[in-house]
This record gives structure tokens, C-alpha cells and sequence, in this order.
């Protein structure tokens, strides 16, 4: 039997993996798919934004208290600030060593500025290397580079909005025919082309003319797959001049990066095991633990027995809860109590966008301090089931801009009592 | 809960997020612009296929059935069943070519060869036939097929042999397939002698063409036959509370869930006979504590790769489990999604150029091991897919069953026959 069974092969579920891994729990993930990481911009967020407030976080850590007034149940007050930094230093200790190193202003413990696929300022607290010289705090001018007939992504826009923001910012567009002669690609196929130094050489051959000095270069996040390294830093050597990616709709290059990193180091350095494919539809318990749980297979269930279990399917986006036409919500596999709204009048605010986010995306499970599904009375409901990342209540982080850092910070901390709990 | 809560693939495609991860890892859009991908083909496709109405695109065709958009969405889209629908709709409305109905009847095929086989091999790989059947039927020249047995089917040597072969009040039911009867047969021989080495007595029964390669050429109604006389032939053992085991694991698939599931087939004996299939690794796993433990020291490195039909079990990995239990052995996991061939898709003509470089992510992988490990063999649990990755890599590769019949002295992994091939123990 193995100790721990994970659910979720987000960034949560991995990385909680990881952790498990190095302490030597001997650990299984399986998901339905792939987590939201093959979407999300491969970026860390701890805290970009508090509700009703539009100015963006500056420093997240400062933040934090303010974010507890409103959200007095928050993910992150479970966690001591001094273990989040701990969590996010072991993160960037364990992609540099996948040879994907993360950067950001860790010591002032400031927010980058990166521009989105619109040119608006993302704040985030770590960025690949190669999306750091977008960061909108520094001075140089950018040049923002687009490939014609590529699907949204539209230098000039970006180039615009980044203008109206103060920046000095102009647009420039390349024929597809440099990366491949396929007609209708995706960015992936892009990056895969580009993994080739031949086709990478012809890139950087063809962005020269254009460049002028003292300018950054932004790209489209399609700057190699698994070969991105080489082909980031032969762009860089043969421009002399910073280069930086920008996310692009999904699917998104930089999140499959990371999480095709953290699964490998998982996989091969800590003998995990990832299975994608995998729906848990039951469980079985016996007093107050979980035996097992079930996966849907091709004739009959699979039993996944486990010393303890963790939860990481992520909120309503990452398919964690399922609702019904009359607005119910309810968590997919343990049908574990959820402080949501049970009434779809009550999911939305009027406006699309209101800076207060939508109830409906702030709900969610409540955890005890040992990460401990809990029912409305606060009594833990199975004493081996244990829970972390977006399925936790009162955060809702699409709207924070705290995806990542929820996901870091309580995937380690659910895994240390875990251990501790042994 | 049961396993049998089933929804039609067309109604999963509400579940779609058009988050276009299916697209980015589908095998066969990755390199060709003749299909647009998963989300296209399956879920967005589908709001316009209506019945009685003419189907809406032909690159569905394109779409090899591997399953690996199934195994990834994180929405549970049924994709890979809604392409097959849609292609079998696009059969009924405009006729198949004959090559496809050649190639959906490899039974037949493997049948009428086995009466001469030294004449059927010579005329199926002599380069003059194969550039007649691809100027006649479209078959690609280079496309690895198989060889037929020139020592006789699986079922001549089960006659033969099973008068003397182990009585036990234990018994597990073999289903060969098509490519243990006529290609492989001993891949047989050796499920034979692991299942008895674990103390069952083995009954094979008369069985047909799992009717895999029918479905997945469109042709529905061909393989609703095949389906209803294995229903007949199987499923009484079924019934009886049988296990059915089965060695390739496409046809394990099949008559677990892929037939039953295209041919909207859910009455209480298909459910039965579902319920009695195994891959022999998957049943192996279940019945580890009845597994033997006097193995040799095999002092191996084997890449493996687990074929997308194999995953498509969603079982885990039972192959890597067991064969990690061999002592000396190290398996190295391929990773690799596809390794292209998909059942018949890379024999055709104008696909054969596609598997391949579907499979060159796998190829790339056996020969570094080569290089690094100087592995002999790899191994890989459907028959297609070693063919395939034989043809791609020029290195042998075995199935697992045969690894581990080795792993117990009662295998030549390298001649591919039974070290005693008399051998009965009765009891
Ligand atoms: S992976 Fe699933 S949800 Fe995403 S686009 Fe494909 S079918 Fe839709
Ligand atoms: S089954 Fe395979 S080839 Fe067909 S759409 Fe899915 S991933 Fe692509």
C-alpha cells in the first residue's frame, strides 16, 4: 500500500507530490486530465489584487493583513507567512534545477509587472526567466513581436495598451514562414518548431533588422518546448538584447513547461507515479478514515488503497465541485460540505468584472489547521483525508491573482501535518 | 457506484471547455495539417452533426483512435468515441474503400495465410506485391506488416498440447486475438505457461475477431457480428463466473468497453462479458498474491512503452508494476504518448508518413536507451506497436508476458518459444 494517494495533477497536486517525495512518502497522483497548469501562464501569483480594490498589490506579504479583513477564512491564514517564502524558495530551488529557472524580486518581496496577451499589467511574484524582462517596472522600450495569421495574439494591441500605460511600446510582425510551413498551427506546434536551433537561428536572423537599441524584445510564449532553455538563450546571445515571452491564450507553453518539469522530477528522481485518465467516483471508509478510493476504468472500478489521501482537484474552473441547473454546488468525490451559495441568483454579481469577484468562485471547502476537511460544526471528517490548493474556501484566486501561491503554500503545509501527523 | 453509469460521447460535449489541451497534445494534429485536432473534430464538430443530415467534415478520418485527448481532458470529453461515430456515420453515408474492409478483416486475413504461410509471407513482403497493393489498395509499401507463423496457429499447438496441459480446480478463460492465432502464437504459449506456473488451469474457448479493426475503419454493422457471436462464444463463461484474459490489450479494450460503448450495446450479458475481461497484466496485478516467486535473475534494462490502448484501460500500469518485481530487472518508461501505427491507421497509404512521425518521439527513445543502456529488446504490450516500433527503431521488442514467462525459466525471450514446450504439469 502506498501512504499517499493525491488527487489533482494541478500545481497543487504536484507539487504537494514533490514535497511527499522528498520526505520519502512513497505517493501516487491521478487526475481526470491535465490540471490547470496547461493553461494558467506558468507564472506564480501570491497576491495581485485585494477585493473592491482596482490599484494592484505591490508587495503581497504586506498585503496579506489587509486581505484578511475581507476574508477572514483565507487559505493563506493557515499558513505562517515565514513557511510561504520557505514554500516559494524550495519552488524555485527544485524548476532551477529542471533547468527552468524562476526570477522575481524575492528579496524587496515585490511584484513583477508582466504584460498580459493585451498588454495589461500582470502582477506576480516569480516569472520564468524568460517572461522577467517583460516586468513593467523596468525602463527600457519594447518592442513587441507578432507572427502574421498566429491566433490571438496581436502585437499592436499590445504594443497600444502597454503606450496608453506610459511605456514606450511599438509592434512589428513576422511572416509564420520562419517557423514552419504548416498552415494552421497552434502554439505548441510552434514552440515544438522552434526546438529546433536551425528554425531558432532563422527567428533570431529575422528579428535583428528590426530591433533598435537599447530595446526589449517580446514574443509570443511559443520559445521552444524541450529545448526551451538553448532556445531562450540563443535568442538572447544573438540579439544581445533582453527577450521576453508573453503568455498567449491557452493552451499556454510556459504552464506546460512547468508542469512537464515538475512531473518529470517527480517521476524520476522521487518514484512517484502520475496517471492522467483517472476519475475518482468513490470512496469507502471505515470508522472515520478512508480506505480507498475507486477510479472509473474501461470495465470495472479501480481500488486505490492509501494510507492518507489528498485532496487538489481545484474550485468550480479546475472541476473540483460539479453544480446543477437549480445552482447547487457541490464537491465532486467526497461530497464534502462546501461554504458556497446554494442558489444560482447568489453565484454572480451584476457586473462581469466587479473587483469584488463572484461569490460562486470564493466558495468552497473549509480545513481545519491540519488541512482537515471539517463539516459546518468544525468536526473533522475523515482523520487521514486532508485537503489543499483552490478548493479551499474564501479565496478566490482568479480574482487575487493568488492561484499559485495558495496552491504552494497549502500544498506544503497540508503535507507537513501530514508527515508531522504519521 | 457501478461502472456502467454511462453517457452517450455525444452528450459529453457540453463538459468542453475549449481549453485546447487536447489540441496540443494530440499526436496526429501535432504533425499534420490534415486533421485540425480533437476539439475541433470531437466536441465543436459534433453541434453540427445532426441524423439524417450529411456530416459536416471528412478530416475526422484522420483521426487514429489512440485515445490520448480522452486521457488528458480534464473534462472527461469522450472525444476519440465521437470521431469513431462520426467516421462510422461518414462510412454509412459514402461507402468505405476496399483496403479498409480488407484491413478491418485481419482474422480473414490471418486465416486464409495460415494455410501456406511460407507463401503467404513471401507474397505479402515480396516488394513487388507490396508495390501492387499500394498502387491497387493503398496500403503503404514501407508499412510494417505482420508475418505470418510458418510453425503452425496458436490453436494447432493448443490442440495439440492441451490433453496434457494442467487440470486445476482453478481456471482462467484465454482470449488469443487475431495476431496470437495466426502471427505471434507464441505470445500464447507463453500466457499459457505463466497463468499455469500461477496455478490455474487455462481453457480456451472458441472465440472470433474481437472486431476492433472494423470499428475503427467505420464499419459498425461488420463488427456488431463479431460482437454478438464472442457474446455467444464468451459469454457463458462470463456467466459462470469466469475470468476471461487476453494478451493484446486492444482487443481486451474492445470487448471491455470500445464495442459495447460504439455499438450502443448495454444489455445484461455485454454488461457480464465487460465485466469478466482482463488484460493479463491488469488480471496478473489482481492475483499477485498467487504469483510465483521463484524467479531467475533476468539482469535486464527493458524500455518499455505502455501503448495508448493500454492506458486507455485507465488501469494504471500493470506491466511495469509486475515487471519491476523480477529481480535485476529496470524498467525505463517510454512517456511517450503514441507510437503511431494505431491498429491499422499507419498501414494506410496516405497515413503512413503521419505514424511515423507520430511514433519518432517513441523510436528516439528506444534507441537512446540503446545507446546508453545497450539494450537488446524493448518491450510493449500490443502487437501493432511492436511492429510498429520494430520498423522504426530496428530493435527487437516483446511483450511483458513474455519477460515474465522468462523471468520463471519457462521462456527463450530470444528464439520466442517455450523451453519445454511439452511441459504439462497436472494435477
Ligand atoms: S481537452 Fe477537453 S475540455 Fe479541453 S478543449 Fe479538449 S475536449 Fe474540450
Ligand atoms: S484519438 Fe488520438 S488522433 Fe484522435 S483526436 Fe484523440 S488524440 Fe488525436
Amino acid at each position: 500500500m502506498i501512504d499517499l494517494l493525491i488527487i489533482g495533477a494541478g500545481l497543487t497536486g504536484l507539487w504537494a507530490g514533490i514535497l511527499a517525495g522528498q520526505k520519502g512518502l512513497r505517493t501516487r497522483i491521478i487526475a481526470t486530465g491535465h490540471g490547470a497548469l496547461h493553461w494558467t501562464p506558468g507564472t506564480i501569483e501570491v497576491l495581485g489584487y485585494l477585493p473592491g480594490d482596482p490599484q494592484p498589490v505591490k508587495r503581497p506579504f504586506e498585503a496579506m493583513e489587509r486581505l484578511f479583513t475581507h476574508r477572514p477564512h483565507h487559505p493563506y491564514r493557515l499558513v505562517e507567512p515565514s513557511a510561504l517564502r520557505a514554500g516559494l524558495t524550495a519552488f524555485q530551488q527544485v524548476v532551477a534545477r529542471s533547468e527552468l529557472p524562476y526570477q522575481g524580486a524575492m528579496r524587496a518581496e515585490e511584484n513583477l509587472f508582466l504584460p498580459s496577451p493585451v498588454g495589461a499589467p500582470r502582477p506576480v511574484l516569480l516569472a520564468p526567466q524568460a517572461q522577467a524582462a517583460g516586468d513593467m517596472r523596468r525602463s527600457e522600450p519594447y518592442l513587441i513581436v507578432g507572427f502574421h495569421s498566429m491566433r490571438d495574439f496581436y502585437p499592436t494591441v499590445i504594443a497600444e495598451n502597454l503606450s496608453k500605460l506610459g511605456h514606450h511600446a511599438r509592434a512589428a510582425w513576422l511572416s509564420p514562414d520562419i517557423l514552419t510551413d504548416r498552415s494552421d498551427v497552434n502554439v505548441v506546434q510552434l514552440a515544438q518548431a522552434l526546438d529546433d536551433r536551425v528554425v531558432a537561428q532563422r527567428l533570431a536572423a529575422a528579428l535583428k533588422p528590426l530591433l533598435r537599441p537599447g530595446e526589449r524584445v517580446g514574443l509570443p510564449a511559443v520559445l521552444g518546448l524541450e529545448r526551451h532553455p538553448e532556445v531562450f538563450q540563443l535568442l538572447e546571445a544573438e540579439l544581445g538584447a533582453p527577450i521576453f515571452e508573453i503568455p498567449t491564450l491557452p493552451p499556454s507553453v510556459p504552464g506546460m513547461r512547468l508542469a512537464q518539469a515538475l512531473r518529470r522530477h517527480f517521476e524520476h528522481d522521487l518514484q512517484g507515479q502520475v496517471d492522467l485518465g483517472m476519475t475518482v467516483s468513490g470512496f469507502q471508509t471505515h470508522n472515520d478514515m478512508v480506505t480507498w478510493v475507486w477510479s472509473q476504468a474501461s470495465a470495472r472500478a479501480v481500488k486505490h488503497r492509501a494510507s492518507a489521501f489528498l485532496l487538489a482537484t481545484g474550485g468550480i474552473l479546475g472541476g473540483g465541485f460539479h453544480s446543477d441547473h437549480s445552482g447547487r454546488v457541490w464537491e465532486s468525490i467526497f461530497d464534502l460540505p462546501l461554504a458556497i451559495p446554494q442558489n444560482r441568483s447568489q453565484w454572480f454579481r451584476p457586473t462581469f468584472l466587479a473587483p469584488e469577484g463572484h461569490p460562486v468562485f470564493r466558495g468552497g471547502i473549509r480545513v481545519d489547521a491540519g488541512f482537515h476537511p471539517i463539516d459546518d460544526e468544525g468536526r473533522v471528517l475523515y482523520r487521514n483525508l486532508y485537503a489543499a490548493g483552490n478548493l479551499l474556501t474564501d479565496s478566490d484566486g482568479i480574482a487575487e491573482r493568488s492561484l499559485e501561491g495558495i496552491a504552494i503554500a497549502t500544498a506544503k503545509a497540508s503535507i507537513d501535518h501530514l508527515f508531522s501527523s504519521r | 457506484m457501478s461502472t456502467f453509469d454511462w453517457i452517450p460521447p455525444e452528450f459529453t460535449l457540453d463538459q468542453c471547455i475549449k481549453c485546447n489541451i487536447c489540441v496540443a497534445h494530440c499526436p496526429v494534429a501535432q504533425v499534420t495539417d490534415r486533421f485540425p485536432g480533437p476539439k475541433y473534430a470531437g466536441p465543436q464538430a459534433q453541434r453540427f452533426r445532426m441524423p439524417h443530415q450529411p456530416s459536416p467534415d471528412r478530416s475526422v478520418d484522420y483521426c487514429s483512435g489512440c485515445r490520448v485527448c480522452n486521457e488528458i481532458c480534464p473534462n472527461d470529453v469522450s472525444i476519440m468515441e465521437m470521431n469513431a461515430k462520426a467516421r462510422a456515420a461518414l462510412v454509412a453515408e459514402q461507402g468505405m474503400p476496399l483496403r479498409n474492409r480488407l484491413l478491418g478483416r485481419n482474422e480473414l486475413m490471418g486465416k486464409i495465410g495460415s494455410y501456406a504461410p511460407r507463401l503467404a509471407n513471401f507474397a505479402l513482403h515480396h516488394p513487388v506485391s507490396r508495390l501492387a497493393a499500394s498502387a491497387i489498395f493503398g496500403i503503404a509499401r514501407e508499412a510494417p506488416l505482420p508475418t505470418w507463423s510458418t510453425t503452425g496457429t496458436f490453436l494447432d499447438w493448443w490442440e495439440q498440447h492441451y490433453p496434457h496441459r494442467k487440470r486445476s480446480h482453478k481456471k482462467v478463460v484465454y482470449f488469443h486475438g487475431c495476431a496470437t492465432m495466426y502471427y505471434e502464437p507464441f505470445i500464447g504459449m507463453a500466457a499459457v505457461a505463466v497463468l499455469e506456473h500461477m496455478g490455474y488451469e487455462v481453457i480456451v474457448p472458441p472465440q472470433r475477431c474481437c472486431g476492433l479493426p472494423m470499428l475503427s475503419n467505420g464499419e459498425f454493422r461488420a463488427a456488431e457480428k463479431l460482437y454478438d457471436q464472442n457474446l455467444e462464444k464468451l459469454g457463458p463463461y462470463a456467466q459462470d463466473g469466469y475470468d476471461i484474459v487476453g494478451t493484446s490489450t486492444s482487443c481486451t479494450l474492445t470487448l471491455k468497453e470500445e464495442a459495447p460503448h460504439l455499438l450502443d450495446r448495454h444489455e445484461v450479458i455485454s454488461r457480464t462479458l465487460t465485466g469478466a475481461v482482463w488484460d493479463i497484466f491488469e488480471w496478473i496485478r489482481e492475483h499477485e498474491e498467487e504469483l510465483p516467486q521463484d524467479f531467475i535473475d533476468l539482469s535486464l534494462t527493458i524500455p518499455y512503452h505502455q501503448p495508448c490502448q493500454y492506458r486507455a484501460h485507465r488501469v494504471g500500469r500493470p506491466s511495469v508494476d509486475i515487471l519491476r518485481r523480477i529481480p535485476g530487472v529496470t524498467i525505463h518508461e517510454s512517456g511517450a504518448r503514441c507510437c503511431g501505427i494505431a491498429g491499422t491507421y499507419g498501414y494506410k497509404k496516405e497515413k503512413y508518413d503521419i505514424a511515423m512521425k507520430v511514433g519518432e518521439e517513441l523510436f528516439t527513445f528506444i534507441l537512446e536507451e540503446e545507446t546508453h543502456h545497450h539494450t537488446e529488446f524493448n518491450a510493449c504490450d500490443s502487437e501493432t506497436c511492436r511492429w510498429q516500433i520494430e520498423h522504426g527503431t530496428g530493435q527487437a521488442s516483446r511483450h511483458p508476458i513474455e519477460v515474465l514467462a522468462a523471468a520463471y525459466g519457462l521462456y527463450d525471450l530470444e528464439h520466442r518459444s517455450l523451453r519445454n514446450p511439452k511441459h504439462a504439469i497436472t494435477s
